[in-house]
């Protein structure tokens, strides 16, 4: 018991650790810190990408640690739609979304206006979000993918 | 032992909550005796909006329409500059110069990316309408350098009672970068004559380098702006990052400290710097945290609501709603949330008729009616 108190303390002061030398705000590339000696994969590399266009674009609703707002900004950490919802994830961040939709079983109602990313830069976002706060996804989305998303 | 465990996790629980501000005036719901009615449906991003002497509305979509509303009926005008339109850019705001009936003049500000270099930044054009279509365009102004970054690209044109034009650039992202230096764009208020060009008394005229439209700097992203209707001066809020929105007071030559003092934080909860005020920097009039994300913002005159009459009023694209504040003098002494739960505002403006009018993306246009 004891040491579980430890180590929550210890979570809570990592947690709020407020880096006084950190300039810029740094985002973990996918599950793990890439090791650039190592030949990346593919995927890796849109990952890196991706998660410079998500500090970019995403990153003042969804959050760096892409929980959303709840009521207001749905989640993409553990989100169904990343999962199950592959072409319409496409299709939110290609044209925006507007309306009713059901995350994880809870409706929201917002909007979220196109950003007028390029395809390319789409499937590398949606590949840093599909690999990041415990998403996993093997299946890599492509430019060629996206393309085919239509109006 | 429970308890202590308890105590851990409630430690857990809130030590990583932004911070809240201390001794904040409080923010109440006023009773609502007014309505709000639809006036214009079917927009997506209500970005600017401006009246011409016929009482019709011209309204901006950020995706680079420009909207003639007359008579019930929408009309697309042509021969818009084409926009950069990528993340927070887009076509901005619109204003009418304030002799418009003798000179027909037009002010647009958007986000171009003529120029050198992929990418945009914003510019400000002055042009005239025809026949539904915009002529005599000339650009007035246009930021450097074009950059991809989606952020921070202001922007709200005024004009103040002596007939000078103020607009606002954002910093473009390049925080650390642009907002404290004065040869470059991004992250300033700007003021020029009504036909662009460089007032001789701004205050960095004289400075090697200095890019001299210049009027105030070390703003973030300013996307409120109004002149009060009792002093003349030049009134804007800015978004902060976590926390940290600001209103300031436009003062010619003046530092805001952006991103030196802040009472903000990075998204992530980490720091960028440790000060909030620094001699040299001026300080907010009011700020904000956690953040509503202030958007458009307008002075009540007349007597439509005179409850509110000379006090502030700013939308909150986070929060849906608009927050009436309270003015004695240049202190806010209180907070009340207006049309709750409207939608994401992004703009909000009296119209030459004495109501106030809401731009709302994904909506429209609406108007508050005092029953």
């Amino acid at each position: 018991m004891k040491k579980s108190i430890i180590v929550l303390v210890a979570i809570t002061l990592l947690a709020c650790n407020n880096s006084k030398k950190e300039e810029k705000e740094t985002i973990k590339i996918g599950q793990n810190t890439v090791n650039t000696s190592v030949k990346q994969t593919p995927l890796e590399k849109s990952i890196e990408r991706g998660a410079v266009v998500y500090k970019d674009f995403c990153v003042q609703c969804h959050l760096p640690t892409g929980k959303g707002v709840p009521g207001n900004f749905p989640p993409l950490a553990g989100s169904n739609w990343l999962t199950e919802k592959r072409t319409e994830s496409i299709h939110a961040v290609k044209y925006g979304q507007k309306g009713e939709i059901k995350v994880n079983g809870v409706t929201y109602n917002g909007i979220m206006t196109p950003m007028g990313l390029s395809d390319k830069e789409i499937a590398d976002v949606l590949n840093y979000s599909m690999n990041s706060w415990g998403n996993t996804q093997k299946v890599m989305v492509t430019e060629e993918e996206v393309a085919k998303v239509s109006k | 032992m429970k308890s202590l465990y308890l105590l851990a996790l409630i430690t857990l629980l809130f030590s990583c909550n932004a911070p809240q501000k201390k001794k904040d005036v409080a923010l109440n719901t006023e009773t609502r005796d007014y309505s709000i009615e639809t006036v214009v449906e079917d927009l997506s991003n209500p970005w600017g909006m401006t009246w011409l002497p016929d009482g019709s509305i011209l309204i901006t979509e950020k995706s680079g329409e420009l909207i003639h509303f007359k008579n019930g009926t929408k009309t697309n005008i042509a021969n818009v500059p084409e926009v950069y339109n990528r993340g927070q850019g887009g076509l901005l705001d619109i204003e009418v110069h304030p002799d418009y009936k003798n000179n027909g003049w037009l002010y647009i500000t958007y986000a171009s990316s003529e120029g050198e270099g992929s990418g945009g930044n914003t510019a400000l054009i002055r042009c005239k309408l025809q026949d539904n279509s915009l002529v005599d365009i000339e650009q007035l102004y246009k930021a450097t350098p074009n950059t991809t970054r989606g952020q921070h690209f202001g922007s709200r044109i005024e004009f103040d009672n002596d007939g000078y034009l103020y607009f606002s650039i954002g910093e473009r992202g390049a925080r650390d970068v642009n907002p404290q230096d004065i040869t470059r764009d991004g992250g300033k208020i700007y003021r020029l004559y009504d036909d662009g060009r460089i007032p001789e008394d701004n205050p960095f005229v004289d400075v090697k380098d200095a890019k001299t439209a210049i009027y105030t700097y070390g703003n973030r992203n300013p996307q409120g702006m109004d002149k009060h209707p009792q002093t003349g001066e030049i009134w804007i809020h800015e978004h902060g990052p976590k926390g940290g929105d600001e209103i300031n007071i436009v003062k010619k030559g003046i530092n805001y400290g952006w991103p030196v003092i802040s009472y903000g934080i990075n998204y992530s909860g980490s720091k960028f710097t440790e000060i909030t005020k620094k001699e040299g920097m001026e300080q907010p009039v009011y700020y904000w945290t956690p953040s509503i994300a202030p958007c458009g913002m307008t002075f009540v005159t007349g007597n439509k609501y005179p409850d509110w009459k000379n006090h502030l009023l700013v939308g909150s694209l986070k929060f849906n709603y608009v927050e009436l504040v309270k003015l004695e003098g240049n202190k806010v002494i209180d907070r009340q949330k207006i049309a709750e739960d409207v939608g994401r505002v992004r703009n909000v403006k009296q119209g030459p008729d004495g109501y106030i009018y809401i731009g709302i993306e994904g909506q429209g246009i609406v108007k508050i009616v005092p029953n």
